[in-house]
């Protein structure tokens, strides 16, 4: 019996050892590049680059055919938010981070604080593709700085309005376009039992696309100090909207990205979703059945006759801290994001809306797409493309930023306060996490 | 919850024996040295040094100068400490997973314990088949076994929609009883195994002697083998506390299609977002908290049901 004991005790020990060491992360600090160098390599360089975008594997396999001595290994993962980005963190913090990576324009800043990104300004011909893209782009990824670029820009997310054509005619309901008539054909869709839209609990990205078309920006950064105003006037405008179609029951609020979301796209429980270029190929792939009943149009506006726009995503390919290739890194990025081939390939295999101005007049993209009825639906976002304003700020903890708004909205859609006082309580904790980082915030 | 731990009775951290017992094995202190090293190895490099590191994590704070400037590690003392101990969430997650054990460990391990005796008695037939049926879950890993439970929660998709429509299970009010029921539909098989194998080690003899005073099966099980298979009741409760305060994998899971799952629901998808942001400093310190906190229970636990067992 004491025998047992001393077992039972000692695997004990065992166990909360393990305890330990499950969360503990693993050794050393990442190595570093010195900034304003980059040369090539001599001989064959391997590159690797993670990425999320579904189809990229035959993208790279031309450039491989086309550069036998630059080879780049692709690996997959999970959206950026959904797993990468904590995955990028782990890595430069052990220091074997990939060579290049995916990261979206609103994670930027927090790879940046992280020290995690490599300067390419020094590289061959990276600060000359400036003008290869559309300026808003090129501003989030040098930071307003001139000789800087911390990645290059990939695609955008121009948000418009995915609608079910077919529906909204067969029940006599005009589309929206404005918010105001949205909510007055919410009823009407309501009436018939189905949805106008789906309102996100976790895209808080999708929220700030909103708060951008509306105007409003989240963060501010002047050179000495960040100000943070996640519920300023603007903000609270569009929660109050949101909360209120919630309080109505006109919008349903099953969690994004889940079969029950997809099922209710795909048996036309809910009509509308209002989403950037890429979403074309989200729904294409979660509502298979509805093939040829979408169309898209701008989103609808705050006030009528605006014209503006929000961006959902976007995402650039940056180099990280510690790639000894930074050069070939550099020359493959531009590659993939400005050749032709390239953008043409990532926009038939997942839609994506290039951030170079030579995409946007792609054959490819002026084409009508079957699953929207042949509507050519790349010239909406590109009117949309132009719309969005250039003055919103991503702050340097958008990965907490989300966690928490999405903690707050998604008591809201459970009964348990609103979407602004979820936003109120997630400007607290983000000052908190900026003062625990020692980033200098406006309190 | 996670894996256990192997169990190692001979693990090189059990301090000196208390007993002065006379050592005549000298003359083998290299091959000692020899059968030890490799364990003695592995030990050190995946826990007592990643320990270390946490530690050392937990006790660093970061300073940088300008809005983008390079971040330095300098020590902060127990300033992620202090943290802690005001992270309102943090603190809930831990009332939550312990309202949780309250009812799902004693839950599942009676059931174990009920099977494990079923599977003990005369009574029974197809007694492989059962102790194969109760174990197959365990053979699922955990994070499937969400997934799949994630389906039949589901309030349209469910092949039980007529029910799930009504009651919903991923709602505030039910989810974590939602995750109760996965956690122990995973784990009863394997906490039965052990009960079992424990109630296998009873001398029949024992049997014998209660069945010619008279006994029959419920105070067999009664009065012979519950008492006799303690140890090994208290082993897997422990394991069980354990397992409950680092509830990970389900709670992720369900975080995705539940809206009453936050990304501070348990103590461990605390420390997961935290060092997601990433703020690796304070979430060490969540770590280690939640080590000496799941640490002082067990071993509470423990002292509790030993002494209880003295009186």
């Amino acid at each position: 019996m004491q025998m047992k004991k001393r077992a039972v005790a000692v695997a004990l020990l065992t166990a909360a050892s393990v305890a330990l060491t499950g969360c503990a992360t693993t050794t050393s600090t990442g190595g570093s590049a010195a900034a304003g160098d980059c040369k090539p390599s001599t001989g064959k360089v391997n590159l690797d680059f993670t990425t999320w975008i579904p189809g990229i594997e035959d993208v790279v396999a031309v450039w491989n055919k086309e550069n036998p001595d630059i080879q780049v290994k692709v690996q997959t993962g999970p959206n950026g938010n959904g797993g990468t980005y904590q995955n990028f963190f782990n890595q430069l913090k052990a220091g074997n981070a990939p060579d290049l990576g995916q990261i979206e324009y609103d994670a930027l800043p927090n790879f940046r604080v992280q020290d995690g990104l490599t300067n390419l300004a020094a590289c061959d011909g990276v600060l000359d593709a400036k003008k290869d893209f559309v300026d808003w782009t090129w501003g989030q990824v040098n930071f307003g700085e001139e000789d800087a670029v911390y990645a290059i820009p990939q695609d955008a997310g121009p948000m418009a309005m995915f609608y079910r054509s077919d529906l909204f005619k067969a029940n006599n309901i005009e589309v929206p376009t404005t918010w105001a008539e949205f909510a007055t054909a919410a009823v009407e869709v309501r009436k018939t039992g189905a949805y106008i839209t789906n309102f996100s609990q976790s895209d808080i990205n999708q929220f700030a696309g909103f708060v951008w078309q509306a105007g409003g920006s989240w963060f501010q950064n002047d050179g000495t100090d960040w100000t943070v105003d996640l519920a300023g006037d603007t903000s609270v405008k569009v929660a109050d909207y949101w909360q209120d179609l919630i309080d109505r029951d006109l919008v349903s609020t099953n969690p994004p990205w889940t079969d029950e979301w997809n099922n209710a796209y795909n048996t036309g429980a809910a009509w509308t979703w209002n989403s950037a270029a890429w979403g074309a190929n989200s729904i294409a792939s979660g509502a298979p059945t509805t093939a040829g009943k979408w169309s898209v149009a701008l989103s609808p506006q705050w006030e009528e006759g605006d014209n503006a726009a929000g961006n959902w995503g976007g995402s650039s390919t940056a180099v990280f801290k510690g790639s000894k290739h930074p050069y070939e890194a550099s020359k493959f990025a531009l590659w993939l994001n400005t050749s032709d081939e390239a953008l043409t390939m990532l926009n038939k295999a997942a839609n994506l809306y290039p951030a170079a101005k030579s995409g946007l007049e792609l054959p490819a993209l002026k084409e009508g797409v079957p699953f929207y009825g042949d509507q050519a639906i790349y010239d909406v976002f590109a009117e949309a493309s132009a719309q969005v304003s250039p003055d919103f700020v991503w702050g340097p903890t958008m990965t907490q930023v989300y966690n928490d708004a999405s903690d707050g909205f998604k008591a809201a859609v459970s009964g348990n306060g609103t979407l602004t006082e979820a936003l109120n309580a997630t400007q607290k904790s983000t000052i908190a996490a900026l003062t625990a980082q020692a980033i200098p915030v406006k309190k | 919850m996670s894996a256990p731990a192997i169990l190692t009775p001979d693990a090189p951290i059990r301090p000196a024996s208390r007993a002065p017992r006379p050592r005549a094995t000298v003359q083998h202190r290299g091959a000692i040295l020899a059968f030890v090293l490799p364990f003695g190895l592995l030990f050190a490099l995946f826990y007592l040094v990643p320990i270390g590191y946490a530690i050392y994590q937990s006790l660093l704070v970061i300073e940088r100068e300008g809005t983008f400037g390079q971040a330095r590690e300098v020590f902060g003392g127990l300033t992620q400490y202090v943290l802690v101990f005001q992270n309102g969430p943090f603190w809930n997650s831990i009332a939550r997973v312990l309202t949780f054990g309250a009812v799902q460990v004693p839950v599942m391990l009676g059931l174990a314990l009920l099977f494990a005796l079923l599977l003990d008695s005369p009574l029974l037939r197809g007694k492989r088949f059962f102790r194969l049926a109760f174990f197959v879950p365990y053979a699922v890993p955990g994070v499937i076994a969400a997934i799949m439970w994630g389906f039949l929660y589901s309030p349209k998709l469910s092949p039980f929609s007529n029910i799930t429509e009504n009651i919903n299970f991923l709602s505030a009010d039910l989810v974590l009883w939602a995750i109760a029921n996965v956690v122990t539909w995973v784990y009863v098989g394997y906490n039965m195994l052990i009960i079992y194998s424990s109630l296998l080690a009873i001398p029949t003899e024992l049997y014998e002697a209660a069945t010619l005073d008279g006994a029959g099966q419920w105070r067999i099980a009664w009065s012979i083998k519950i008492p006799l298979i303690m140890p090994a009741i208290v082993l897997t409760a422990i394991f069980s506390i354990i397992g409950t305060l680092q509830l990970l994998a389900e709670p992720q899971v369900f975080r995705s299609f539940s809206s009453a799952v936050t990304s501070t629901f348990t103590p461990n998808l605390t420390v997961y977002s935290t060092s997601s942001i990433p703020n690796f400093n304070l979430a060490a310190a969540f770590s280690v908290v939640l080590a000496l906190a799941t640490f002082i229970l067990s071993f509470a636990f423990l002292k509790f049901t030993q002494r209880k067992e003295a009186k």
